[in-house]
C-alpha cells in the first residue's frame, strides 16, 4: 500500500468520527512524509495542527494505520510548509491604468538559488530570421537538456536579446518536471567571485558549488579575456560539468574567435557546441516588438508612429523600447495620444542622435589629440610607428564615421591610392576585432569626436 | 469557576486576546475566548491558528475551571460595565457575571475541542527592551509587502546580533532598516542562544505584538521552536508572565537587502524636515492618480526643488533652502513613498541622497545612525 492510499484510509475513517469544520482546519494538507522502522511520519501544514492531531487523533490515527499494518508502531508528526515550498509563479502586473514604471530593486526580483529573473521568458521573447538559430538552439536544449547543443555560444551585439534568451533557457529548464539545478552567472560576478575565492582561500568551495549544477549559464564570458586564474578555473569547472553531461550556455558579444587573451584550449571548448549569433533584428521584428511592447504596456500608439519607429531606430531593441516609452510619458502628462508629428518631435534626439554630426577636422583633431601629435604630422607619409597607426585610423574613421568613399580619402592624405586606403581600414578592422586595448582606444576616441563637437 | 477580579484587569486582558478571535470562520470554536482559572489566576486564550494569544491576571479563586464562550460579545458586555469589581462564576456551561449593579449570564462551551496552543521549550530564550523593540517595529511595520506572490518579505525580518537587533522590512519599492542598540549596564538586552538568531515575523503578528507591548516596563523575552516564536511579556506584580504571543514565522530566507542599500550617494542633500514635508504635502496636491512628483537638485543654487504637474489641475513647484553637495540631480519619486519615510524620522534635520534618476534613494535622520530608508524612484523613460 503506498502512503497515500494508507493516508487515504485514515482520513475515510476519521471524517466518520469528527465535525466537517474540524475535519477541514486540523486534517486539510496533511500525508504521510516517510516510513522509518516502524515509525511513521504524518506531515502537517502549521504546529497548530500538529498539537491538535497529537493530543486528541493520535490514538486513533494509529488504531486505524495498525489495522493496515501491524509493523506501525508509532507516528510522529513534523511541521511541513506546504505553500511557501511551492513558489507561486510570478503574476504578470496587472495591467496599469497609466504606463508608470515605479522601479523597484532588482536584487529582489532574482532567484536566490538560480540567479535567474523570472521575468525573463519566452512568451515575450520576439523571434525573427535575425535570432532564430539562436532560438531553435534553445528550444532543442529545452527539450535535452546536456545533449545535443554543449555547449551552446550566443554572441551578438547589446541590446540584442542575449541575456533574455540565456535567462528564458534558465527558467524554463528550472521548471522543468523534475527541475534541472540551474545557475545563471554574469561573468564579472563569476570572477569576483573566484578573486575572492582565492583571497579567502575557499575556491574549491565555490568549485563545488559551481559543478553541483545540471546547467550552467554564464553570460558576457568576452569579459575574461586577460583574467588567467578565472580562464583556469573555469577551464577546469568546464570540463567537468561537460564530462559529465551537463549543459553549459554562454554568451558574448563576438565570436570566440575574437575574443581577444583567451587561451586556444578555452576558445576551442567554446566553439565546440554549437555557435549561433544575434544579429540586428530587421524592420518587421523591429515592428513587432514594438507591437508587443505596446501590448505589455496596455497602452495605444497610432500603427503610423509605430512604423516610424521601427524604421529608424536600427540597431538597439533597448533603444526601441526607450523611444516607446518616450511616447508614454507624453500620453501620461497629456492625455492624449501623440500624433504622428508629435512623436516625430519627442523622439527626435533619439532617432537623430548627436553621433550622426561630425566633420573630417573633428575627426583629424580628436586622433592627432588622442596620440599627441601635431595636426600635420598625420599627412607625413613616414613609416614611423608612432605615424602609421593614427593614420590608418583616421582613414578608417572618415570611411567608417562620414562615409568617404576610397579614392577621397586617398585624395586627402596626399594622392595615396585607393588600395592603400582600402588595405589600412582592413587593418585596423581587423586590429579592433582582436586586440582589446586598442578597441578601447578607438571608442575613446570616438567618444571625443562627439564631445569635441559638443 | 469561581472567582472575583477588578472589572480594569479584566478589560485589558480581553483587549490583548479579543482581536484574533473570529478571523477564520471555517472553525466555530475560534470565534471564542477560552477562559481557565487556576489558584489566583485567570487565563484568557484566543487563536487564528496562525496566531494565538494567551494572557494572566491575578484575581481571587474559590473554584478552578473551565470554559469557552464568544469572545466579541464577552468584549462588549465587560467594556460596558463601570463597577470596581465583578465575580465570575461557572454552572454547567453558563457563566455568572455579577457586578454591585449588575447580573448576567452567557452561555458557555466545552473546551474540549479548542485548540491547543504549541506550547515553548523555555531553556533559551532572548531578553529586549519592551519599548525600544515597540519604536522600532512601529519605525518599520509600513513597509512590508502586501502581496503574498513572495513571502519572505510580507514580514518583519529581526536580526539579533551579539549586542543589537535590526529589524528590516521591504514591500520592493522601498526599504526600511532600524538598528536597535542596547545599554548594557540596564539589562535591555540578553540572547540566551548565543549565537545570531535571525526570523521572518508575519506582519499582522508585528502589528499585534505592538498594541500588546503598549507600555510594558519589564522586557520582553522571545522564545523559539522549529517554525514558531512567542513572546512574552511579564506582570508589574510578579514575575509571572502576562501575555504570550505565539506565531507561526514565515519560512524562507530573507533576501540579502545589504546589497540594495546604497552605499554612496551622487547628491546629498541635508534639510530641513518638516520643511520638506510640507513642500511634499503641496506638491502632492498635483500628483495626480500616479501620485509623481519631481525632485531636483543643484548644488550651486543650494535650492531643492520640488514639482509637479496634473493634466487637468494645474501645477506646482516650490524651492527649499537646502545644504546640497555632489552631482546635479532630477528624479521623479511616488510622493506617498517619501512621505511614508519621512514620517518615522524623529530628527529635525534629514539626510536624503540621491543616486540617479533609477538608482535608490536613501533616507536619513541626522545624528542618529539607527534608522534608514531606501525608495526606489519612478523610472523617467
Amino acid at each position: 500500500m503506498t502512503y497515500q492510499e494508507l493516508w487515504q484510509t485514515v482520513l475515510a475513517q476519521i471524517q466518520l468520527n469528527i465535525s466537517p469544520a474540524n475535519f477541514a482546519t486540523w486534517f486539510a494538507s496533511t500525508k504521510i512524509a516517510s516510513q522509518e522502522e516502524g515509525v511513521i511520519i504524518v506531515s502537517v501544514p502549521n504546529s497548530f495542527a500538529k498539537e491538535w492531531l497529537e493530543q486528541k487523533y493520535n490514538k486513533e490515527i494509529l488504531k486505524i494505520l495498525r489495522a493496515l499494518d501491524a509493523s506501525i508502531k508509532e507516528i510522529s508528526y513534523q511541521i511541513d510548509f506546504p505553500a511557501a515550498k511551492i513558489r507561486e509563479p510570478i503574476k504578470q502586473p496587472a495591467p496599469q491604468e497609466l504606463p508608470v514604471e515605479q522601479l523597484g530593486f532588482a536584487e529582489l526580483e532574482i532567484d536566490k538559488e538560480t540567479n535567474l529573473n523570472p521575468k525573463y521568458g519566452f512568451q515575450n521573447f520576439i523571434v525573427g530570421p535575425f535570432n532564430e538559430l539562436a532560438h531553435a538552439a534553445a528550444e532543442a536544449i529545452i527539450k535535452e537538456p546536456g545533449k545535443i547543443y554543449n555547449p551552446l555560444f550566443i554572441y551578438g551585439g547589446v541590446g540584442l536579446g542575449k541575456t533574455h534568451l540565456l535567462q528564458a533557457i534558465g527558467n524554463e529548464l528550472s521548471k522543468k518536471n523534475p527541475p534541472y539545478k540551474v545557475k545563471y552567472v554574469p561573468s564579472d560576478k563569476l570572477i569576483s567571485a573566484i578573486v575572492n575565492a582565492i583571497r579567502n582561500n575557499s575556491i574549491e568551495e565555490l568549485k563545488a558549488n559551481l559543478r553541483k549544477v545540471d546547467v550552467l549559464i554564464v553570460d558576457d564570458v568576452q569579459f575574461f579575456a586577460g583574467k588567467e586564474k578565472t580562464q583556469e578555473e573555469f577551464f577546469h569547472t568546464f570540463n567537468d560539468l561537460y564530462q559529465r553531461g551537463k549543459q553549459i550556455i554562454l554568451s558574448s558579444d563576438r565570436p570566440p574567435k575574437a575574443i581577444p587573451a583567451i587561451t586556444e584550449r578555452l576558445k576551442s571548448r567554446f566553439e565546440g557546441g554549437m555557435v549561433a549569433d544575434v544579429s540586428l533584428p530587421d524592420y518587421e521584428t523591429r515592428l513587432a516588438i514594438l507591437k508587443q511592447k505596446t501590448m505589455e504596456k496596455n497602452a495605444e500608439v497610432p500603427a503610423k508612429v509605430l512604423e516610424y519607429i521601427a524604421a529608424n531606430i536600427q540597431k538597439n531593441v533597448r533603444e526601441i523600447e526607450s523611444a516607446l516609452n518616450r511616447l508614454l510619458i507624453f500620453q501620461k502628462i497629456n492625455n492624449k495620444v501623440p500624433s504622428f508629428e508629435e512623436a516625430k518631435k519627442l523622439l527626435r534626439n533619439i532617432i537623430i542622435s548627436p553621433s550622426k554630426f561630425t566633420n573630417p577636422t573633428l575627426i583629424l583633431q580628436a586622433i592627432s589629440e588622442f596620440y599627441d601629435l601635431e595636426d600635420k604630422n598625420l599627412f607625413y607619409s613616414s613609416r614611423k610607428k608612432e605615424f602609421v597607426k593614427p593614420r590608418q585610423l583616421a582613414m578608417y574613421l572618415l570611411r567608417k564615421e562620414l562615409s568617404f568613399s576610397f579614392p577621397a580619402i586617398g585624395r586627402k592624405f596626399g594622392g595615396k591610392d585607393h588600395t592603400t586606403v582600402m588595405h589600412a581600414c582592413h587593418l585596423i578592422d581587423r586590429e579592433i576585432q582582436e586586440n582589446e586595448k586598442f578597441c578601447q582606444e578607438v571608442d575613446s576616441i570616438l567618444q571625443k569626436i562627439y564631445t569635441l563637437e559638443a | 469557576m469561581k472567582i472575583t477580579l477588578l472589572t480594569k484587569t479584566l478589560k485589558k486582558g480581553l483587549a490583548v486576546v479579543e482581536k484574533i478571535a473570529g478571523r477564520v470562520s471555517t472553525l466555530p470554536i475560534l470565534n471564542n475566548v477560552l477562559i481557565e482559572v487556576s489558584p489566583n489566576f485567570i487565563k484568557l486564550s484566543t487563536t487564528d491558528l496562525e496566531l494565538g494569544a494567551q494572557w494572566w491576571g491575578l484575581c481571587k479563586t474559590e473554584k478552578d475551571g473551565k470554559l469557552t464562550i464568544p469572545a466579541k460579545f464577552f468584549s462588549q458586555l465587560v467594556n460596558s460595565l463601570n463597577d470596581e469589581k465583578i465575580d465570575i462564576e461557572e454552572k454547567n456551561k453558563t457563566i455568572f457575571i455579577e457586578s454591585k449593579n449588575y447580573k448576567t449570564q452567557i452561555k458557555g462551551f466545552s473546551t474540549d475541542d479548542f485548540p491547543i496552543i504549541p506550547s515553548f521549550s523555555k531553556d533559551a530564550f532572548i531578553e529586549v527592551n519592551s519599548k525600544k523593540l515597540k519604536d522600532g517595529l512601529s519605525d518599520v511595520i509600513d513597509f512590508t509587502s502586501l502581496s503574498q506572490v513572495r513571502p519572505e518579505i510580507s514580514g518583519v525580518y529581526f536580526s539579533f546580533g551579539s549586542e543589537e537587533l535590526k529589524l528590516v522590512t521591504t514591500d520592493s519599492f522601498r526599504l526600511a532598516e532600524k538598528t536597535i542598540t542596547f545599554s548594557e549596564k540596564k539589562e535591555e538586552y540578553k540572547n540566551l542562544f548565543k549565537k545570531e538568531i535571525n526570523f521572518i515575523l508575519p506582519q499582522k503578528t508585528a502589528k499585534e505584538l505592538i498594541s500588546i507591548l503598549g507600555d510594558t516596563v519589564k522586557n520582553t523575552r522571545i522564545y523559539l521552536s522549529e517554525s514558531q516564536v512567542m513572546f512574552e511579556t511579564l506582570l508589574q506584580e510578579t514575575d509571572h508572565p502576562e501575555v504570550n504571543l505565539v506565531s507561526r514565522l514565515i519560512e524562507g530566507e530573507y533576501p540579502t537587502y545589504q546589497e540594495i542599500i546604497p552605499k554612496e550617494s551622487q547628491t546629498k542633500i541635508t534639510i530641513n524636515k518638516d520643511e520638506f514635508i510640507n513642500q511634499l504635502k503641496i506638491a502632492s496636491l498635483f500628483g495626480g492618480k500616479i501620485n509623481e512628483i519631481k525632485i531636483k537638485a543643484n548644488a550651486e543654487t543650494k535650492e531643492l526643488e520640488i514639482l509637479s504637474q496634473d493634466p487637468d489641475l494645474g501645477e506646482s513647484k516650490s524651492n527649499i533652502a537646502a545644504k546640497i553637495e555632489g552631482d546635479k540631480a532630477d528624479v521623479s519619486f511616488n510622493w506617498r513613498f517619501v512621505l511614508d519615510g519621512l514620517a518615522k524620522i524623529k530628527s529635525s534635520e534629514v539626510f536624503f541622497g540621491l543616486h540617479d534618476n533609477k538608482g535608490p534613494a536613501i533616507l536619513k535622520p541626522i545624528g542618529d545612525a539607527s534608522y534608514l530608508y531606501v525608495v526606489m524612484p519612478i523610472n523617467p523613460d
